[in-house]
């Protein structure tokens, strides 16, 4: 198991991928550059307990970028397959039919459409239950393996297949983070590709942590998002740079953010890459709406600095 | 009935293609299907769409297995077994291919025996790989020789109107310059008749013994399968590294590759699995020294002589 120690600078990342090629992922997919990279440091003795999604295309029989287990669940029941899994190793491990070092991690894999939405009802109950496992969400803010329609991490304004007025999704982003930290469970954090130390850091703390911890991926998508493949890590980057995604973690019960941008860059930066934003630019200037975007990540950073 | 097949990469414009041609047909008050067949519906994969028109009920379903038009919205898929676009293929089928190669060289390349058409990639109005599905379906639609030009225009109109203004009149623009373009010539898509369950001919199917579960189906412990998949066909364009340039940072490219199809040799050297690389080109734009470049992927084999 690694130790948060092993992660000091760039130098220290894992040099061999373990993560299968060949995965039918979208070309430029920011949830795959957050997987294989977390993949690498998890290692191969883990479980993977997969909501419907966009990643439950990657185990396809006979095939599998995995190296080890997989179970594919409904959306909604992830946390509960977990569950079974957990106890099921328990199980073995009291028996003596397994041995304590082939032990297996754990993990759920989860989308935004089941995380924020269906699943978090299933989510809270194994968090209340002390259930030991790593819960993974891919968070491209909509429905992305069916046509990208609104979910319940869509943020404010931008254009989806079940909203497409000139004004676009008129909700909010929900705040998982948060909903998550209230339960106190063992670890959160919000990570995301383009940061891969940080990444690192924070996935080597919560293999080396036990009890419920979950981590929340921004996962920057070319197809539902509308822009080039090639800038799925620069949009990734301008996400934290522009306040847009707060790196933090939930560890002792205290939210501490990782990552402050020193001079943040306005949010128009992180917005004008993609064309679900395109209608705020395009054929006319939408300063009020822009102006509220920027005023809400302002709130939020002033709160972080100030309390 | 007449049975269109349309092939192409996500994100040419194939699915679109597919709709306006039905559109035109619904308009012209044939009884339409169309559907794009779902599988990998990602950007650069092979990509599948069928329209059957008819003046009578259609009670055929599923793909099209003997298609009377085939339509190749991209030549870089002729080559690759999973877009199996020859498929079902007579005499009597028409392929539509948008190729900058001349119609001859296909034809005895792939021993074609009825009619092949080439459009030009290069030309005025096919500046995007968006803009050559529309090219197509404006060539099918004069081929056809049963829809009009405004019947065209008309369910182009419906079809785009979720586009921008600029966009949709652009592809609008596209699809009637290849219906014009094609007047001149003799060619036409022909009818085929209606199948009947009784006359229908089977498939070359294979007899297959019944077998036992674990035999048909049995379980795989092997890790990363996956890498049987040759996803590197979806690739359009190839990066690709000059050694004489790159830093040897070696984790930048290699973290950042979604993939995971950059790693790093023995001399610290980054290395492109150009099997399973899908040609994001992330590696492109994150690479500090600039030594990841671009290619076509035509040009990149031909450079490297390699026969795809």
């Amino acid at each position: 198991m690694k130790s948060t120690t092993d992660f000091h600078s760039k130098r220290d990342l894992p040099q061999k991928h373990i993560l299968g090629t060949g995965t039918p992922m979208c070309p430029g997919c920011g949830g795959l550059a957050a997987l294989h990279e977390i993949y690498d440091i998890m290692g191969e003795k883990t479980v993977f307990v997969n909501a419907a999604g966009c990643m439950t295309l990657l185990s396809v029989y006979p095939f599998t970028p995995f190296r080890g287990a997989w179970l594919y669940t409904a959306m909604a029941s992830a946390p509960a397959g977990a569950q079974g899994v957990r106890d099921a190793l328990d199980i073995l491990k009291v028996k003596g039919a397994i041995k304590e070092e082939d032990d297996l991690e754990v993990i759920v894999l989860t989308g935004d459409g089941s995380a924020y939405g269906m699943g978090i009802s299933a989510t809270s109950g194994a968090i209340d239950r002390d259930l030991d496992f790593i819960y993974l969400c891919y968070d491209n803010e909509g429905y992305g393996n069916t046509g990208h329609q609104y979910s319940a991490a869509t943020p404010h304004g931008v254009k989806t297949a079940t909203s497409k007025g000139s004004r676009g999704y008129p909700g909010f982003k929900k705040d998982l983070f948060s909903i998550w930290a209230a339960h106190k469970p063992a670890y959160v954090a919000t990570i995301i590709a383009a940061e891969p130390l940080d990444l690192a850091q924070k996935i080597a703390k919560a293999s080396s942590l036990s009890g419920p911890r979950l981590l929340l991926a921004l996962a920057p998508c070319p197809t539902g998002w509308s822009f080039d493949p090639s800038l799925s890590i620069e949009i990734g980057k301008k996400a934290v740079q522009t306040g847009v995604w707060p790196l933090k973690e939930y560890v002792d019960g205290k939210v501490v953010h990782t990552k402050i941008p020193k001079k943040r860059l306005p949010v128009e930066e992180y917005l004008k890459l993609q064309g679900r934003y395109d209608h705020l630019f395009h054929p006319h200037r939408d300063t009020k709406t822009l102006q509220e975007i920027q005023d809400r990540i302002d709130a939020y950073w002033h709160k972080v600095t100030y309390s | 009935m007449y049975r269109i097949r349309f092939h192409g990469r996500g994100g040419q414009g194939v699915k679109t293609a597919s709709r306006i041609l039905g559109r035109a047909f619904f308009n012209q008050g044939y009884a339409v299907q169309d559907a794009p067949r779902y599988g990998a519906e990602r950007r650069g994969a092979p990509i599948f769409a069928y329209v059957r028109a008819s003046r009578t009920p259609i009670y055929e379903r599923g793909i099209i297995q003997r298609p009377d038009c085939v339509v190749v919205v991209d030549d870089t898929l002729m080559p690759v077994p999973a877009a199996a676009i020859l498929q079902g293929c007579e005499k009597r089928t028409l392929v539509l291919l948008v190729s900058d190669l001349p119609a001859e060289q296909w034809i005895q390349r792939l021993h074609i025996q009825g009619n092949l058409i080439c459009l030009p990639k290069a030309g005025e109005g096919r500046e995007s790989p968006f803009l050559w599905g529309m090219a197509c379906v404006g060539a099918v639609a004069r081929l056809l020789g049963v829809l009009s030009r405004e019947v065209l225009s008309d369910a182009l109109r419906q079809e785009l109107v979720t586009l921008d203004k600029a966009a949709a009149e652009q592809s609008s623009n596209t699809a009637l310059d290849s219906f014009d373009e094609m007047k001149a010539t003799q060619i036409q898509i022909k009818e085929s008749s209606v199948a009947a369950a009784a006359t229908y001919p089977p498939p070359h199917w294979v007899d297959m013994a019944m077998e036992q579960g674990p035999h048909t189906a049995p379980a795989i412990y092997a890790a990363a399968t996956s890498e049987k998949l040759a996803t590197g066909l979806w690739r359009t364009q190839r990066p690709v590294i000059d050694h004489t340039i790159c830093n040897r940072c070696w984790w930048l490219c290699s973290t950042f590759c979604p993939e995971g199809a950059i790693h790093v040799d023995s001399k610290g050297f980054p290395q492109i699995d150009y099997a399973h690389c899908k040609g994001c080109l992330v590696c492109v734009g994150q690479c500090p020294t600039h030594a990841i470049q671009a290619l076509a992927e035509q040009e990149a084999s031909r450079l490297s002589g390699e026969e795809r």
